[in-house]
């Protein structure tokens, strides 16, 4: 059990030293959301911050992430088969510990990338929340799914000839239940509205596809 | 005996379509927008059994695939690929006799109600599923992941088909276990939702055999040329 938290720690830092020497994650997903946030404040112009328009503004953050994650997160193992990195990894940690380490760093990346563009998403909208705890937990609900759901698609795509756009294809249909519940409950959080039902269905769908993961990904990344 | 089957199920469909079309007595409050229409609740014949059917394409698709990736026997994943690809037709044929009823009684093809929404994801799901097999060479590499993806549908598959349409405030589609009808109507549905889904498994496995005789070196005239 020790010796599994340090490989997985191993993974996740070993991610992140390659992620800070390129800073490639960081900075195509961090501009790809702030650019996708800038078109729909722009092209919303003063309607943005109309009343009516209000209960419409959290689809689009949640599109943004969606988008913005899909662009970063299947690097994770897209990388490792291209640079033939895979292989020695494959030999030195167990794959649960390979799969947690990766989807701990996509975690921690889709957070960052929350903070980051949150912010300016409230303030650039004008955008009045009624219940700022609940935005936040249906924030980090979304991204525990989101970063879990993405790591395992992106396992699968780099194992694929034609990459490019099948993360995209293999993640939306497994993905979008989530978004309609995280939208639902950011929806209740802008309003004030109750989101206990919804908030309580993230983290079951969040935990089916954590342990359904950890089921598959073993055949998933083994040969 | 396969001969015995076939015909019975011929002619099991023939009676359901005959009784659906001449026997059934027309569903109360179906007559349509304007009262126009009062036949169209006829479509909910073929409509219900096409969405079962697909529903029991999606479960028997990712049940071949955990057996794959327990047993890896190549038997298993053509099973796999047939369901999905027969599936889809059904699942198409599902969306759009409902979309053809919604628009005749509500005046819209398409509202997001509910069953839509998950009718939607999952024909993005086969559809995916599909795509995938089509992106990678390797057939073991290719059944492998697209094993792995099927089983991953089947875990999000209860939101779509038993927690969301329950958590909606609206829709026009019955609750779960909800739906009150004739008794009449009710056993012309449940014989075509046996006879479609008999259909479905008759052209799985006809799919199936289809796809192992593709993927052998042998050649179809290969095959019936031999004794």
């Amino acid at each position: 059990m020790l010796s599994w938290l340090a490989e997985t720690l191993a993974v996740l830092a070993k991610e992140w030293r390659c992620e800070l020497r390129t800073r490639y994650a960081l900075s195509t997903v961090g501009l790809f959301a702030l650019s996708t946030l800038f078109m729909v404040s722009l092209s919303l112009g003063p309607m943005g911050s109309s009343s009516e328009l209000r209960p419409v503004l959290p689809v689009f953050l949640w599109v943004i992430l969606l988008f913005a994650a899909s662009a970063g997160l299947p690097r994770a193992f897209v990388h490792e088969e291209e640079s033939g990195t895979a292989d020695p990894l494959r030999l030195s940690a167990t794959p649960s510990a390979v799969f947690c380490g990766k989807a701990l760093y996509n975690l921690s990346l889709l957070l960052l990338l929350e903070a980051f563009i949150t912010p300016f998403f409230i303030g650039m909208l004008a955008l009045p929340i009624a219940s700022p705890v609940n935005f936040a937990i249906a924030l980090l609900a979304g991204g525990i799914g989101l970063a879990v759901g993405s790591t395992l698609i992106a396992a699968m795509v780099a194992q694929a000839q034609v990459r490019g756009p099948l993360f995209a294809v293999l993640a939306f249909p497994i993905l979008l239940p989530l978004l309609k519940i995280v939208v639902d409950a950011s929806l209740g959080a802008v309003l004030g509205s109750p989101v206990d039902m919804a908030l309580a269905l993230a983290f079951l769908y969040d935990s089916m596809v954590t342990v359904a993961s950890l089921m598959l990904f073993p055949v998933v990344w083994n040969p | 005996m396969k001969n015995i089957l076939r015909w019975s199920l011929w002619l099991w469909i023939s009676g359901v379509i005959v009784a659906a079309l001449l026997w059934a007595p027309l569903a109360q409050g179906f007559s349509g927008l304007y009262g126009d229409a009062p036949q169209s609740s006829r479509i909910v014949f073929f409509h219900v059994p096409l969405a079962v059917a697909s529903f029991f394409a999606f479960m028997t698709a990712a049940v071949w695939s955990i057996l794959y990736l327990i047993k890896r026997h190549p038997k298993q994943d053509f099973h796999a690929h047939a369901a999905i690809e027969v599936g889809l037709v059904f699942c198409v044929l599902a969306t759009v006799t409902g979309a053809v009823w919604s628009k005749v009684q509500w005046g819209k093809y398409w509202n997001w109600d509910p069953r839509q929404l998950s009718i939607a994801i999952a024909l993005l799901f086969y559809g995916a599923y599909l795509s995938a097999r089509g992106a990678i060479e390797d057939p073991e590499v290719r059944a492998r992941i697209s094993a792995a993806y099927s089983a991953l549908g089947i875990v999000v598959a209860p939101f779509l088909f038993f927690i969301m349409p329950r958590m909606a405030s609206f829709s026009l589609h019955p609750k779960p276990g909800g739906a009150e009808m004739d008794r009449a109507i009710g056993t012309v549905v449940v014989a075509a939702i046996a006879g479609f889904t008999a259909l479905f498994y008759w052209m799985q496995s006809l799919r199936a055999r289809m796809l192992a005789l593709e993927a052998s070196d042998l050649e179809p005239e290969d095959e019936l040329a031999a004794p």
